[in-house]
């Protein structure tokens, strides 16, 4: 059934009549040309899909663009500084530590990267990992996308004007068996 | 640019057409053209880097155009880690030819002596003088012939090759702007949509391309967008204006399928490959094998057996096809431009010079995907249509139908004598080919018999010196559709290689490392091997030292190999070396690779960070095969459909990665795309033996192969959940769908399947007997046309309305899909079927002929008019509670419905349900009397609460548990939870509704949004229920709120989780396919994330219902939230998971989470 809804793309009104059963992702590729989110799963399991819907993450193709009615979305091709076209920190992170192999993956990195660091703008390596945990990346680039938020970290906490960490562990990577439970060495 | 437009180019004669390998132009910009393509390896930077060295020029001033068949040369597919050995260095010469031309006209123009002059920068110099290229070539059109006899650059003199540079694709991928295929528009573009056989994945037998019976495109021309069905042979396909559109007419077209012949047993993989036809082709007969073995003093047989992997793309297959009135242009992702060229003119009949590939980045596809498959989909369609057609597959068709990476079983005995290596055997089977593309295959093009083909042997040839060999490789045809996967098959022969090996130096007392060194004679090599072991920090040992700290064991394995390509004997790509380390836990069988050191020789690097993030790649991908990753198939076909059932490596588990690059400058580049994969396998299993002192030999390592390795307590269970072969799921998945577009069926009713069902556990218990038929039947009352809508005020209509959606009426008697309140639901009992009357007010077969007085008795009596008795299913014990006044304004509203014309199907009871006399006895004992009498110590909204709650609304009618009469249970038991329609509707009174955390605040949440924080959230049956209460005013669902409080007394607000005992089940296929599909939305990475479940689990209603049933529902089912409420979808899973994998998902949830009934 069609149903007249209304959201806001980077900062562009879109009225129009969707059906209801078709997605956000569905909607914002196909009707508004925005194709920085991508197909990857239909099921939420793969991340590439993601957008912001009101400054949180979301997983467009299981979101249905009716329920969006009404949200401000923020995607990909809405970070960077309309005015200057200066890459947003995180786009920058990415570029320097080179993100990406194939790249399919890299919106929803970009963008769950961006959910972390707005929620902690001083994660360890492993904060990342473990935020970025239901995203797949099947070119195994997982080592130079981590360092890429950590660099995007890095970034934005001097562009706030806090350059400095309270903590850098260079040997935090060696903690991944504390993962291992108990009985693993410190 | 100076002057007029100019272009130098360097080309090579095609027949009678030029293949351009590079030009310059007056705009300063020089174009590679290159037959490979980039799979998101950075190979276009890597190439720009090579004609930016030959050249002088800028980087940024070079651009490549790869893969495009009228633009590029043929050179072949993009395989084997060929693209700088072999495809580059054509183009190295060009530039050099390029640039020595460029010379001698600087020269000539600078009055300088040719040898003398410089090129810097893109201009040539001498002394104070400079002329740019451009300069050089204004107004001419300069054409050199290839000439592979140029002279090249010294590499000493390198300055852009060597060194690492930034990849030139990266800026517009982070800013969403750089081109895929998926992204690719084409004016007046259609959308196609395939529907594929249900033989999923399968390409050699007489059916294929015989099975399609028929389909009924009547059924579906009347769907929004419809344009056209297209079949060729077993091809079918639907074409309509928008994709979802195309998809939703796929999933409704009626196509018949003859079942397809079973598959071999997949379960006993390696007997299955070894029994299957085989050609055996001795590879190397070097000395006397049976000699030789004979001669050992230490003998070993081993079998190494290697699983069948996805390529998994991230990104589904995608293409555009415009037939362009038979001269067809392709928008493509292939990895093999000239290949699809030649398959897609056999497909169509075409001479291939008429079709134009244009080719685009795709996800990564690390092998042979459905790239080439969904270009002969699009085009088929496009054909058919006369329009440009877009086919993107979906994640299911991309999992079912890519060619596998194949499994491999490697045979292998060989033996020492003295300590050495001295007699060595490998019998190598790799059922596999080079996938012909789907749509010659389904339309019968190609004709499906069993093509072998000959890449078993890469990397077959052991590098160690060894007396006695017999190395022979196995050559066979697919078992199910497979191509080349990184490292094809050198992997798995590697695996055998290199765990033989390390098993022997163990047998010899040898550490692994040195016994290795003294069998190797080339010098290249064994420098590899000497370094790697010592920058990676290998530590010596002649026997597994099974270091352990608590539960966890440590352990260090090396392997090394060459990676050879092409056709045996091959070409040798770069050699790599791991030294890895793992860690294993003991309790639970998990290995965890920490840390992977990778050493690689790849003669001279192009781009030292290019390499590096091969080899991460290649070490990240290849790990996730080795522990993680297999492919399960059920009698006839692949099963995994998702990601839920083939699960990647995630993030956390991956290791820590060094690299280190040899520095061989002076020597050729070689393939650095797939050789840090090859050890991959032995080095894990080998430092799994070191951890532990068990050698895994089949893979991948998971932890069920490990307890039961480890003999780990639990380890009995058996894996076949979503692991290999879970039984007789075909059948589950065909016959929701028999003659369904896809097999996506499941045991229950699914979505998409058509008719909801409710299955109403009222037991109309065996108490009553055949005496109850002396009851009387009611009298009937005549029919009576019913007033004119007209005739009542809109007062009295408002009012209507309000009862109307208190009481959730549309909710049960309106069909999905069909026509709002015109009855037809079935409603499942234990003793048969019931379908909802219709409520319009349409004369013959709704409420029209119906006085208010028939009207009330059916409502207080659950009596019809017609006399007999309705059957409890409808609530009329509530609704006998509802007032005169309310009974008499919804009556109104229900004559002013749009009046549809809809029998109501009869009743299917079993005997002796369907006698409804029976009814009346059970009438006599439970339906109360009369309209609810307010209770005067009680404020007068909580009266109201209490008979919306109690009369209207009829609550009770799922939330409180039938007796064996199927009778609501009253006193304490009333509102305590019960299951119903396959979910579970909790408590909502009493104790367990309070320390739930049940209080005011929270029922009023709830039952204005749907929503009450964190602690609960509408789903199923009951969204619609409060959908419908948006049409109460906020002082009725105060009022509900007030009184449904006043009935769970201790409620303090407390959320205190329902959980009672949770347990951390053991890691198995459905601990996998839980951390796959569901932990995104229930154990979700980021806190706000907006499409995660509201509710944690452990508070889920369906987790605290007393049995599984409303899990394996909304499993199934998945939830639809209704627009209006701030609930959240969940997809369902019913199309992809067996009713095995549901129920054993089921129980995984209610062990993780679960809780005591409540």
């Amino acid at each position: 059934m069609d149903r007249s809804i209304e959201i806001a793309v980077n900062g562009t009104r879109h009225a129009f009549a969707v059906d209801d059963r078709r997605s956000l992702l569905d909607v914002l590729r196909s009707d508004l040309g925005i194709t920085s989110p991508k197909y990857g799963c239909g099921l939420a399991q793969c991340g590439a899909c993601t957008v912001l819907v009101d400054g949180a993450p979301a997983r467009s193709c299981v979101l249905r663009a009716a329920k969006a009615d009404g949200a401000a979305v923020t995607t990909l091709e809405g970070l960077a500084d309309a005015a200057t076209g200066a890459l947003h920190p995180v786009q920058q992170g990415f570029v320097e530590a080179a993100g990406a192999q194939c790249g399919y993956c890299l919106n929803g990195m970009i963008m769950s990267a961006l959910a972390l660091l707005s929620a902690n703008p001083d994660p360890r390596e492993d904060d990342v990992r473990s935020a970025l945990r239901h995203n797949l990346c099947r070119c195994g680039t997982h080592a130079e996308i981590v360092a890429s938020v950590m660099r995007a970290a890095e970034l934005m906490r001097e562009a706030a004007g806090n350059p400095a960490r309270d903590d850098a562990a260079p040997a935090e990577r060696a903690a991944v068996v504390s993962k291992a439970r108990e009985g693993a060495p410190a | 640019m100076s002057g007029d437009y100019g272009r130098i180019l360097v080309f090579r004669e095609a027949g009678a057409a030029r293949e351009v390998f590079l030009s310059f132009d007056t705009f300063g910009i020089a174009i590679g053209f290159n037959g490979h393509v980039d799979l998101g390896t950075g190979i276009e930077t890597a190439l720009s880097q090579i004609v930016a060295e030959e050249l002088d020029l800028p980087l940024d001033r070079v651009r490549m155009v790869l893969g495009d068949t009228t633009r590029t040369p043929n050179q072949g597919p993009t395989i084997a880690s060929e693209t700088i050995q072999i495809t580059a260095v054509p183009l190295r010469h060009a530039a050099a030819q390029i640039r020595r031309e460029l010379a001698l006209r600087g020269a000539r123009r600078l009055n300088a002596p040719a040898a003398r002059v410089t090129l810097s920068d893109g201009a040539v110099r001498w002394k104070e003088t400079v002329a740019t290229y451009e300069s050089l070539i204004a107004g001419e059109e300069v054409a050199l012939l290839l000439d592979e006899a140029t002279p090249v650059k010294d590499p000493k003199d390198y300055t852009v090759v060597g060194r690492s540079a930034a990849r030139v694709d990266l800026p517009a991928k982070v800013t969403g702007s750089h081109p895929y295929i998926h992204d690719v528009f084409v004016d007046g573009m259609v959308h196609g949509h395939v529907v594929r056989p249900p033989y999923h994945g399968r390409d050699s037998g007489a059916f294929i391309g015989h099975s399609l019976v028929g389909f009924d495109d009547a059924a579906v021309r009347a769907m929004p967008g419809f344009l056209a069905v297209v079949r060729r042979g077993d091809f079918l396909g639907v074409v309509a204006e928008r994709a979802d559109q195309a998809e939703a007419i796929a999933e409704a077209l009626p196509v018949e399928w003859l079942l397809p012949p079973e598959l071999p047993d997949m379960a006993s993989l390696a007997e299955t490959i070894r029994s299957q036809p085989a050609t055996p082709r001795s590879c190397d007969a070097t000395g006397d094998f049976a000699a030789g073995i004979a001669q050992c003093d230490v003998r070993l047989e081993r079998t190494y057996v290697w699983p069948y992997h996805l390529h998994g793309s991230i990104g589904p297959s995608c293409a555009i096809a415009d037939w362009n009135a038979g001269e067809p242009i392709v928008w493509s992702g292939s990895q093999n431009p000239h290949m699809l060229r030649a398959d897609l003119a056999n497909l169509m009949q075409l001479d291939e010079a008429r079709i134009d590939i244009r080719r685009y980045q795709a996800a990564g596809c690390y092998g042979r995907n459905c790239a080439d498959d969904v270009c002969g989909d699009a085009l088929l369609l496009s054909h058919a249509t006369g329009r440009p057609v877009r086919v993107q597959l979906t994640r299911a068709q991309e999992h079912l139908w890519e060619p596998k990476g194949a499994a491999q079983v490697m045979d292998v005995e060989g033996g020492l004598k003295d300590g050495a290596f001295h007699a060595y055997s490998l019998d190598s089977w790799y059922p596999s080919n080079r996938g012909p593309n789907l749509a010659l295959l389904l339309t019968g093009r190609v004709s499906p018999e069993p093509r072998p083909s000959d890449m078993g042997d890469r990397t077959i040839i052991p590098p160690y010196r060894i007396a006695h060999k017999a190395i022979t490789v196995h050559d066979m045809a697919p078992i199910v559709r497979a191509a080349w996967m990184r490292g094809v098959s050198a992997l798995p022969n590697t695996f055998a290689h290199e765990s033989f090996v390390d098993e022997l130096a163990y047998e010899a007392g040898e550490d692994p490392v040195a016994f290795r060194l003294a069998h190797i004679d080339d010098p290249r090599t064994a420098h590899l091997i000497r370094e790697s072991a010592e920058k990676g920090g290998w530590e010596a040992r002649t026997a597994p030292r099974r270091r352990r700290e608590g539960r966890m064991a440590y352990g260090q394995g090396f392997a090394f190999a060459t990676y050879v390509h092409g056709a045996f004997p091959g070409t040798a790509a770069a050699a790599s070396a791991w030294v890895c380390d793992v860690a294993v836990d003991m309790e639970t069988g998990e290995v965890q690779l920490t840390r992977v050191f990778v050493g690689q020789d790849q003669g001279l690097v192009i781009n030292p960070d290019g390499v590096r993030h091969q080899i991460h790649g290649n070490v990240n991908q290849t790990a996730g095969r080795v522990l993680k990753e297999e492919l399960s198939f059920d009698e006839i076909t692949v099963t995994a459909q998702s990601w839920a059932t083939y699960p990647l490596q995630t993030f956390p588990e991956t290791p820590a990665i060094e690299t280190m690059l040899v520095e061989r400058s002076g020597d050729p580049a070689l393939g650095v795309g797939e050789s840090a994969a090859v050890p991959a396998a032995a080095a894990i299993a080998n430092a799994i033996f070191d951890a532990t002192g068990i050698r895994m030999r089949e893979a991948p390592f998971t932890p069920e192969k490990m307890r039961a390795a480890l003999g780990i307590a639990g380890a009995a269970q058996p894996a076949a959940i979503a692991g290999p072969v879970a039984a007789l799921s075909w059948r589950d998945r065909l016959a929701g769908r028999g003659l369904g577009s896809k097999a996506n069926g499941a045991t229950g009713s699914g979505k998409g399947t058509g008719a909801r069902k409710m299955g109403l556990a009222a037991l109309l218990g065996g108490s009553l007997t055949a005496g109850a038929l002396a009851l009387p039947i009611h009298r009937a009352i005549p029919p009576t046309p019913a007033p004119p809508a007209a005739s009542f005020s809109a007062e009295l209509l408002a009012k209507g309305r309000e009862v109307f959606a208190a009481g959730n009426c549309a909710d049960c008697h309106t069909v999905q899909g069909g026509s709002p309140n015109a009855g037809g639901l079935p409603v499942e009992t234990p003793f048969g079927t019931i379908y909802t009357s219709n409520i319009t007010p349409d004369p013959e077969t709704g409420l029209g002929n119906w006085s208010f007085e028939a009207f009330e008795r059916a409502m207080r009596k659950g009596v019809s008019r017609d006399g007999t008795n309705l059957y409890p299913a409808f609530p009329y014990t509530s609704f006998a509670k509802m007032s005169g006044d309310d009974m008499f304004a919804l009556y109104a509203y229900l004559q002013t419905l749009e009046p549809v014309r809809r029998e109501t199907p009869p009743a299917e009871m079993a005997v002796p349900f369907n006698l409804r006399p029976l009814n009346a006895a059970w009438n006599a004992l439970y339906l109360g009397s009369g309209p609810l009498a307010p209770v005067a110590q009680k404020s007068p909204e909580w009266n109201r609460g209490r008979y919306l709650v109690e009369a209207t609304g009829h609550c009770s009618a799922c939330h409180s548990p039938r007796n064996a009469l199927g009778a609501e249970m009253g006193g304490d038991a009333a509102l305590s939870g019960a299951p119903v329609k396959g979910w579970y509707a909790p408590a909502i009174a009493g104790t367990a509704a309070a320390s739930f955390g049940w209080d005011e605040e929270r029922f009023y949440q709830y039952l204005r949004t749907g929503v009450a924080g964190d602690l609960a959230a509408a789903a199923g049956p009951m969204a619609e229920v409060v959908a419908n209460l948006r049409e109460l005013p906020d002082s009725d669902i105060q009022a509900m709120a007030v009184y449904l409080a006043s009935l769970a007394p201790d409620g303090t607000g407390g959320s205190e989780t329902a959980a009672g005992q949770t347990a951390t089940p053991l890691p198995d296929a459905t601990h996998r396919l839980f951390e796959s599909a569901c932990a995104v939305c229930h154990e979700p990475a980021v806190a706000n994330l907006a499409t995660a479940a509201k509710v944690p689990l452990s508070r889920s209603a369906a987790v605290r219902s007393s049995d599984d049933e409303a899990l394996r529902t909304v499993i199934r089912e998945g939830i639809e939230a209704p627009l209006s409420l701030a609930t959240r979808d969940m997809p369902g899973f019913a199309a992809e998971l067996t009713g095995a994998q549901i129920d054993a998902l089921a129980a995984y949830v209610r062990t993780r989470y679960g809780a005591a009934a409540r």
